[in-house]
């Protein structure tokens, strides 16, 4: 007897300006199962779910929940058929309390609001799921953790049997990462079904009954876990077998370029995100920062390029004291920074690509005298350095919000390793996340190109939330917990295990391995 | 000197209601993410026709007429700045100008007379002349209105005025305590998760500044034909943007409204009489100036980390919602 | 949005000539919706519309036009350089009277106290006219750069103060002894005033505004500040990373921005009326943030834009005098016309897609 799926998508094309984010995609969802729904950045996942949830409206294609041709216009309707999302940016409002985001837009809370019976309730659902949780705390009170549990508990709360996970890991440590999992199986086991978006293979094996892999807008194959392993999901994933060798000298590191000695600094919150971090890169050395995303790793790199200021401690660049800083003066001795999130940080999107890679060194010579900018000299540097960091644009001209992500990046590099600012090879270069929503030809070329100014002599600190990323470029990799550095290893001797245990800050154990 | 201390209390509850009905409406904007700028130009819009409309067709249609013309107002915010996601700024100023401009023409002594008729032909010709209009009655609360000090500051007034001070408590009332206010104030702090949880967010973005204008088309007509009802053009005279500074030092709590309109109307009140026994006769200027500065220097108080934290300024004010660009 | 059935899709670009025309069609809806009004309450269009047809088409009344088009014109250049830096500058009335008080205050000080060569008076009037115009946008600048203050509503409530402030003045300490009691300054020295070359002052104030829209253009175009005030308004974070020192880059702009209207507060003075006045500008300073709009921020557009506003000042007196329409008709439709260009805004940048798009349903 065949019991219709829970959802089933049918032939779902969407597409945005310039890009085709679902190719006729198809996809099933059946009771009491964790179905894992793989792919890159930007192979069309969240895209898929967002159409299932009804956040965006599919430009063809059919939907059906529980056999029935549905009509998704909107979270509402989702919502009022049993489908519930937890976004992987979490959607709380931080002065709103648990409770609060919880019954947002429920009618059942009545007109006025009964707090009181509210309160219970949520208190005694979280308690089901094995989670401990207090109904009237504010949410900037809670962890990362506490929070997802808030996301999940408002779909739960309005009787959701389809539960979309968005890449929901990657907030969490490898603890709080078994507890969810465990969750999720209760919910399947439950017979309701889970929809599992990550881009992690790993996590597909440990908890996934069928997976989906998604690439470049297209659904390449569902299979069955057990009938599948991980190597092939990432030929799935990608198309063709993953380089997972970087070229790289074997160099001996030289003088510390950057000293980092007991730094203390604040959160946008106002809270201590570093309590004492010490670190060096030295010359010819690329050394990665691994931890969970928001362990202070954005605060440290703030704190380096001058964008920051530190509490206490000090920044030794070069064998200059330049704590504190301005930006511009630590980007004058020669420091390069990739900066996170770039779209806010790294280029003006509205502006012409020139106007982007030269959006620092407009103000030297040769590209400026006195208060007047040279833009021949501008435009002939431009055309060079799109040749050489091979950025694909139809023109310098055109506005950077029309470049892909990986282009964009592209341009990045090229503003700041090329030696436009202060002439030669940058003695720091501080990456944050450079890879972060590329896809993989995008990310070699970026990881390649920080090795290639490794081996020139410049000394890198490399953020990245992809430990497997760190090992396969860095030298020597430290673990970031809580604001400080949890240890040191040689990438060579590195064990994965251990690290783990790290970002989790788990220390004990550690010193006893 | 109690009656003195009467008078100037009765005043600065009089003269605070301007403020009042305005800042509740524009807190219900602000709480849902517009700020509506076009504040000052909807309140001389509703002083105006109050004017004309009460001419025409007797208090009681007017304010209902006033009201009307405010949330049409408003509409056109509300449609540019949340369904074509223009700036609230332009948008708003674009709205006080029009109003400012409008409200000139259409009472201007040679236009009065035709709108008037277009409004009632049977007006006799001395109606379509006069610069004033009949003031709304005074209603005591009886027994109360009697008590010493008490009774003529709180209870000898108009309708407008109960009004505002029963609404000031219904809107804290439905702001902080019931799921209508918990979808308002979500939808300014963030607007994709409360569309995320079916909220519908033009709709409580419209709704919010439909009330913001019509009450802040009522405010204008209570300054006309509730407080000075004699037509003087540009009569609100900023007082709208006082109200937008009034919105940031209640720190967006109807409540808190209160106490802050009945300073403002207090400082206003006070500027008269002492103009009335001679002081600061010189130069009235400078106590005329008084608000403003004391809006300035609160801003700048309120831009403080540590006054800031405590506040929670909406976070999505200002800023348009598109559901597919997030 | 789920109000209306229609969607609209975000334009990556928009060629040039579309911004021209969604501009010319603004104008002409304007046109049509007060033609509308003025027909409902009975008015004669046509011979209001060609009494505004008549200010550009007559030489003297087109000279009128110009001139009351400089301090809108000059407002409007200043406001291009505050907008590009997404610096909301709404104080461009309070800074014309600011300058228009600074330059009154170095007239009365060379009458009563004469120690400036009659031909370094009106030199020394601009400078200070500058100085004080971008000193009043200074204050909102700072309290902007340093403590994040909104600098729209800083820059709003300046405006009523520098109002008072010369009310003040003029109701008081600086009142003519010999003017009836009325509120006006003795009356302007002709060294105080624009050259009237060939018979007007038209072509003093308009070379004025040619070469500030000259210096703003090579500003933009070339200046290292113009970069870093475009940058600053197109990505504050970026700014900040890229080194770009914003406070200071914000309090310069500020100060340009409001210098340049405080200049156009001169102009009024030296350029129309003669001396000053509590009422000296009708509001030029909002209309300089239309003007502005109109030629979306292009110095260059600014001019004819600043000329076409000055010209329906003209207009509005013209048609109170003639056709007994109130003077607040003009800025009526300079509202309407500033409502159509921003919805001319929405049609730049989105392409409106009737019906959703055709889902699955």
């Amino acid at each position: 007897m065949s019991e219709s799926p829970l959802v089933l998508m049918k032939d779902i094309v969407k597409r945005f300006p310039g890009v085709l984010a679902n190719d006729h995609v198809t996809f099933e969802l059946r009771r009491g199962e964790v179905h894992a729904l793989l792919g890159e950045n930007g192979a069309g996942k969240t895209t898929l779910m967002n159409i299932l949830y009804g956040l965006y409206k599919p430009d063809s294609g059919e939907i059906y929940v529980k056999g029935r041709k549905a009509n998704i216009r909107s979270p509402r309707d989702a919502i009022r058929l049993g489908i519930g999302m937890v976004h992987q940016h979490f959607r709380l409002i931080p002065t709103h309390t648990v409770t609060e985001n919880i019954i947002l837009g429920l009618k059942e809370a009545g007109f006025v609001i009964n707090y009181k019976k509210m309160n219970e309730e949520i208190k005694r659902l979280a308690e089901s799921y094995g989670w401990k949780i207090n109904p009237d705390a504010r949410m900037w009170q809670l962890s990362a953790g506490e929070k997802q549990q808030v996301e999940i508990l408002k779909a739960l709360y309005r009787k959701a049997e389809i539960l979309i996970l968005d890449e929901p890991t990657s907030v969490l440590t490898p603890q709080e990462t078994r507890a969810l999992f465990r969750a999720v199986r209760r919910m399947a086991e439950e017979g309701k079904g889970v929809i599992f978006i990550t881009h992690k293979l790993e996590e597909v094996m440990e908890v996934s009954d069928r997976v989906t892999v998604m690439r470049k807008g297209r659904v390449v194959v569902t299979k069955n876990t057990r009938d599948t392993n991980p190597q092939e999901l990432a030929n799935y994933m990608v198309g063709r077998p993953v380089i997972f060798e970087i070229e790289k000298k074997e160099l001996q590191p030289g003088d510390p370029v950057a000293v980092i000695k007991d730094l203390y600094a604040m959160s946008d919150k106002g809270v201590l995100a570093l309590k004492g971090v010490n670190l060096e890169v030295r010359r010819n050395e690329i050394l990665g920062l691994a931890g969970v995303t928001g362990n202070g790793q954005v605060e440290l790199v703030e704190v380096i390029t001058g964008l920051r200021k530190a509490v206490k401690g000090r920044v030794i660049i070069d064998g200059k004291d330049v704590t504190n800083r301005s930006p511009r003066e630590i980007m004058e001795l020669g420091v390069a920074y990739i900066p996170p999130e770039t779209l806010r940080w790294g280029v003006v999107p509205s502006l012409r690509v020139v106007d982007n890679l030269f959006l620092k060194a407009y103000r030297y010579p040769p590209f400026s005298k006195s208060a007047v900018i040279d833009w021949k000299k501008v435009y002939e540097k431009a055309e060079e350095l799109i040749r050489e960091f091979e950025i694909i644009t139809p023109s310098p001209f055109v506005k950077t919000r029309t470049l892909s992500g990986g282009n964009i990046q592209r341009l990045i590099l090229a503003r700041e390793l090329s030696g436009i600012i202060g002439g030669g090879v940058p003695k720091l270069i501080v990456a944050a996340y450079p890879t972060k929503g590329l896809d993989v030809g995008a990310t070699e070329f970026v990881l390649k190109t920080l090795v290639k100014y490794r081996d020139m002599g410049s000394g890198v600190l490399l953020v990245s939330e992809d430990l497997e990323e760190i090992l396969r470029v860095s030298d020597r990799v430290a673990v970031i917990f809580d604001g400080k550095i949890m240890g040191v290893f040689k990438s060579s001797e590195a064990d994965i295990e251990e690290i783990g245990l790290l970002m989790a800050g788990v220390k004990e154990k550690a010193k006893a391995g | 000197m109690v009656e003195w201390l009467e008078s100037v209390l009765a005043g600065a509850v009089q003269m605070g209601t301007v403020y009042l009905l305005a800042s509740l409406g524009e807190i219900y904007a602000e709480r849902s993410g517009i700020l509506n700028l076009g504040l000052e130009g909807i309140m001389i819009m509703g002083a105006a026709l109050s004017f004309l409309f009460t001419i025409a067709y007797g208090h009681l249609t007017a304010l209902i007429l006033v009201v009307i013309v405010g949330m049409l107002l408003s509409l056109i915010l509300a449609v540019m700045a949340v369904s074509l996601r223009l700036n609230q700024v332009v948008v708003g100023l674009a709205l006080t100008l029009f109003g400012i401009g409008m409200s000139g023409f259409l009472t201007h002594p040679t236009i009065r007379g035709s709108v008037l008729l277009h409004l009632n032909p049977d007006l006799p010709e001395t109606a379509l002349i006069i610069q004033e209009a009949p003031k709304l009655p005074e209603i005591p609360i009886p027994g109360l209105a009697d008590i010493p000090l008490i009774g003529p500051v709180l209870f000898k007034h108009n309708i407008l005025v109960y009004l505002a001070l029963i609404l000031s408590f219904a809107m804290w009332f439905i702001l902080f305590k019931t799921r209508i206010g918990l979808s308002l104030r979500s939808v300014g702090e963030n607007p994709a998760m409360a569309d995320a949880l079916g909220v519908n967010v033009a709709l409580v973005r419209y709704l919010a500044t439909l009330v913001g204008g019509a009450l802040g088309a009522l405010a204008g007509a209570y300054l006309f034909i509730g407080f000075q009802p004699f037509w003087v053009e540009g009569m609100t005279a900023g007082r709208g943007f006082i109200a937008l500074a009034l919105v940031i030092l209640a720190t967006w709590n109807p409540l808190r409204a209160i106490l802050g309109s009945l300073l403002f109307g207090g400082v206003e009140v006070i500027q008269f009489r002492l103009q009335l026994i001679g002081l600061g006769a010189q130069a009235p200027q400078f106590v005329l100036m008084l608000p403003y500065i004391v809006t300035i220097v609160a801003l700048s108080l309120l831009s403080f980390e540590s006054v800031k934290k405590r506040i929670g300024v909406p976070a999505a004010l200002g800023i348009p919602y598109s559901r597919e660009e997030v | 949005m789920a109000l209306l059935p229609i969607r609209f899709e975000r334009r990556l670009t928009y060629t040039r000539t579309a911004a021209i025309l969604t501009t010319i069609l603004a104008i002409l809806l304007a046109f049509g919706a007060v033609a509308i009004l003025f027909i409902i309450l009975g008015l004669d269009v046509a011979a209001a519309f060609q009494t505004i047809l008549n200010v550009f088409i007559t030489p003297r009344l087109f000279f009128q036009a110009v001139v009351r088009g400089v301090p809108i014109t000059l407002a409007a250049l200043g406001l291009a350089i505050a907008f590009r830096m997404n610096f909301w500058n709404i104080g461009a009335e309070g800074q014309i009277y600011m300058g228009a008080f600074a330059s009154t205050g170095i007239v009365l000080a060379h009458i009563y106290y004469g120690f400036l060569p009659e031909v370094l008076v009106l030199p020394t009037m601009f400078l200070t006219a500058f100085l004080a115009g971008g000193a009043w946008c200074l204050l909102p600048a700072v309290l902007k750069a340093k403590l994040n203050v909104n600098e729209i509503l800083t820059t709003l409530m300046m405006n009523f103060i520098a109002i008072l402030w010369v009310a003040y003045l003029i109701y008081g300490p600086w009142r003519d002894p010999e003017g009836f009691g009325f509120p006006l300054s003795i009356p302007f020295p002709d060294y105080a005033k624009f050259l009237f070359i060939a018979g007007n002052q038209a072509y003093t104030g308009f070379t004025i505004t040619l070469i500030v829209a000259a210096l703003i253009y090579l500003l933009f175009r070339y200046g290292k500040l113009g970069f870093e005030l475009t940058v600053i308004g197109q990505s504050l974070d970026a700014a900040r990373y890229a080194g770009i020192n914003i406070a200071k880059a914000i309090v310069l702009g500020a100060f340009l921005s409001g210098g340049l209207a405080g200049i156009g507060g001169l102009s009024i003075l030296s350029g129309i009326i003669g001396r000053l006045r509590p009422d000296l500008s009708p509001g030029y300073g909002y209309t300089a943030i239309i003007v502005s709009f109109l030629a979306a921020l292009n110095p260059w557009l600014i001019v004819p834009a600043g000329i076409f506003f000055g010209g329906l000042f003209t207009a509005g007196e013209a048609l109170q005098a003639t056709l007994k329409i109130p003077g607040a008709a003009v800025e009526m439709f300079q509202s309407i016309i500033f409502i159509f260009i921003i919805f001319g805004e929405f049609l730049k940048r989105y392409r409106i897609v009737v019906g959703g798009g055709g889902s699955g349903g």
